[in-house]
């Protein structure tokens, strides 16, 4: 479960102020697995205080054997991960990855695809641009960031989709209009998103509004493990205790006291560490975007890669 | 007795036909003239355009003389009402919801035209009214024979006696037909009307 490899950071390069591109390959040089556009990686992080996974989408070509590529952009309220790739990480150094996985696939039988990315949620579009390319699909590309020289990746979204990239530059007051975005597209027409949270929810919200069913709206969103008061987890079935500190998810410390609970995004989306609650003597601050009202009323189960306690114990069937 | 629960989980469920709210635009194809569902129906159209489609001869002829809506094509054979549905449908935006009113041979062969512009099932509402005469798929030649009343029809493609299963496949919009007396030739149950 969960299995790792250990790559080399082979390359580093800046792309713009906060934003670093990194290649990962194999030590022996041989040849990485495959994937498909719209995957991402986890990486394990060596910082001080211990190992930090966190999940970033591969944004090279699908097709390239000998490199991963990703592009992590410095987050202001870092929890040390992107801190320590943009501070410590470097070239040479050895880390260990997690097999892609695809939580943000491209919809097979769509007559026209309309890619949109915000910022960093470009690296996904990347990939799908790209594989869309290769396949010769019908797509185009929206591509909105804060200032010129944040439109990282630019140069290669032209190569792939030419005249029908599009961007809009913050500084510039260019913004995506939805409404016009999504008006008048032909039946089969799947949209792609994969940017900041209140953007990914006003473009749901637009397309629904504009009577597109969900299945043809696709967004990726992987919230970081918001930190909070520290807690005491219980493990039904070895019956021991642990604790939760404050800017430790509660994944993190049930993977620090050696237990290895299953996760895919480590970002409350995919569902993969759904975990079942036998007791709770305090209240559960679900962040997760996985479970429903009526799961989370029940109050039987909780989503430890971001979802937390405020105080108290919990106690798990693990 | 005879509206008990399908045999078979493959068999479709219809659900009493309603407008989806969440729709921009509507297009309503109608292969049967069931009176009193058209008739609730169009009494309280949905918000945005609806267009009409029919595709039967009956209900050309009523429909066109009572309903109002912003675009009204009548045929009056189904293989025609199909060409007009593609030709719509072809053109139409997303935000389009399409409802199939008639007998399950016509309303799978629309369902299998808008599957082919990429419409997917939240956009599609089906009702069977009508003849419940079945569309039936060879297993043996893979030849389609349509109109299917009785347990035991004739292939239309390799002429073999075939049983009409409930099995239902929602890609080919048609019920599974085996071979009767592939056992002991010759050996058949009595034929009866079983989808009137
Ligand atoms: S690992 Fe995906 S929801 Fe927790």
């Amino acid at each position: 479960m969960n299995a790792e490899i250990a790559l080399v950071l082979s390359r580093i390069v800046e792309l713009a102020p906060g934003i670093r591109e990194f290649w990962l390959t194999r030590e022996d040089g041989g040849e990485l697995p495959a994937y498909s556009g719209g995957s991402h990686i986890v990486l394990s992080l060596p910082l001080p205080g211990g190992i930090r996974r966190n999940p970033y989408s591969l944004v090279g070509d699908p097709n390239d054997h000998q490199k991963w590529r990703i592009a992590v952009r410095r987050q202001e309220q870092s929890r040390g991960g992107s801190a320590w790739l943009h501070e410590s990480a470097r070239e040479g150094q050895s880390i260990k990855v997690s097999m892609p996985a695809n939580l943000f696939p491209m919809a097979r039988l769509a007559r026209h695809h309309i890619l949109v990315a915000g910022g960093i949620g470009v690296t996904p579009i990347v990939s799908h641009a790209r594989e869309l390319a290769r396949l010769g699909e019908s797509f185009e590309v929206h591509y909105a960031h804060r200032a010129p020289e944040f439109g990282v990746l630019t140069n290669e979204l032209r190569q792939l989709a030419g005249s029908d990239l599009y961007c809009y530059v913050a500084s510039r007051n260019e913004t995506i209009d939805f409404r016009e975005l999504l008006n008048g597209r032909p039946l089969g027409t799947h949209a792609y998103l994969c940017g900041p949270q209140g953007m990914v929810e006003d473009f749901h919200k637009t397309a629904r509004d504009m009577g597109w069913p969900d299945t043809h709206v696709h967004s990726e969103r992987f919230l970081a493990p918001p930190p909070g008061e520290a807690f005491t987890v219980r493990l039904a079935r070895s019956a021991r205790e642990l604790v939760v500190k404050s800017d430790q998810s509660m994944l993190e410390a049930l993977e620090a006291a050696g237990t290895e609970p299953p996760f895919l995004c480590r970002g409350g989306a995919c569902g993969q560490c759904e975990t079942e609650v036998v007791a709770c003597d305090s209240t559960i601050q679900h962040n997760d975007l996985f479970l429903s009202q009526a799961e989370r009323d029940s109050g039987r189960k909780i989503m430890p890669c971001v979802s937390r306690l405020s105080g108290g114990c919990i106690t798990i069937n693990l | 007795m005879s509206a008990a629960a399908p045999s078979i989980k493959s068999q479709p469920v219809y659900r009493p036909l309603e407008w989806d709210t969440a729709g921009a635009s509507h297009l309503l194809f109608v292969a049967a003239d069931d009176r009193p569902l058209l008739d609730r129906l169009l009494a309280a159209p949905p918000h945005g355009e609806l267009a009409v489609v029919v595709a039967d001869p009956i209900a050309a002829e009523r429909l066109g003389k009572t309903t109002a809506a912003a675009q009204m094509v009548l045929r009056h054979d189904l293989s025609d009402g199909l060409k007009s549905l593609e030709s719509i449908v072809q053109k139409a935006h997303m935000g389009l919801r399409l409802y199939l009113v008639g007998p399950e041979d016509a309303i799978w062969q629309a369902a299998g035209i808008a599957a082919r512009y990429g419409m997917l099932s939240p956009e599609i509402r089906l009702f069977q009214t009508g003849t419940k005469a079945r569309p039936v798929f060879c297993v043996h030649c893979r030849a389609m024979t349509r109109g299917v009343r009785t347990n035991l029809v004739d292939c239309s493609g390799c002429g073999r006696t075939l049983f009409v299963r409930d099995h239902f496949s929602r890609r080919l919009g048609a019920y599974m037909g085996f071979q009767i007396d592939a056992e002991e030739p010759g050996v058949k149950p009595p034929v009866e009307v079983a989808y009137p």
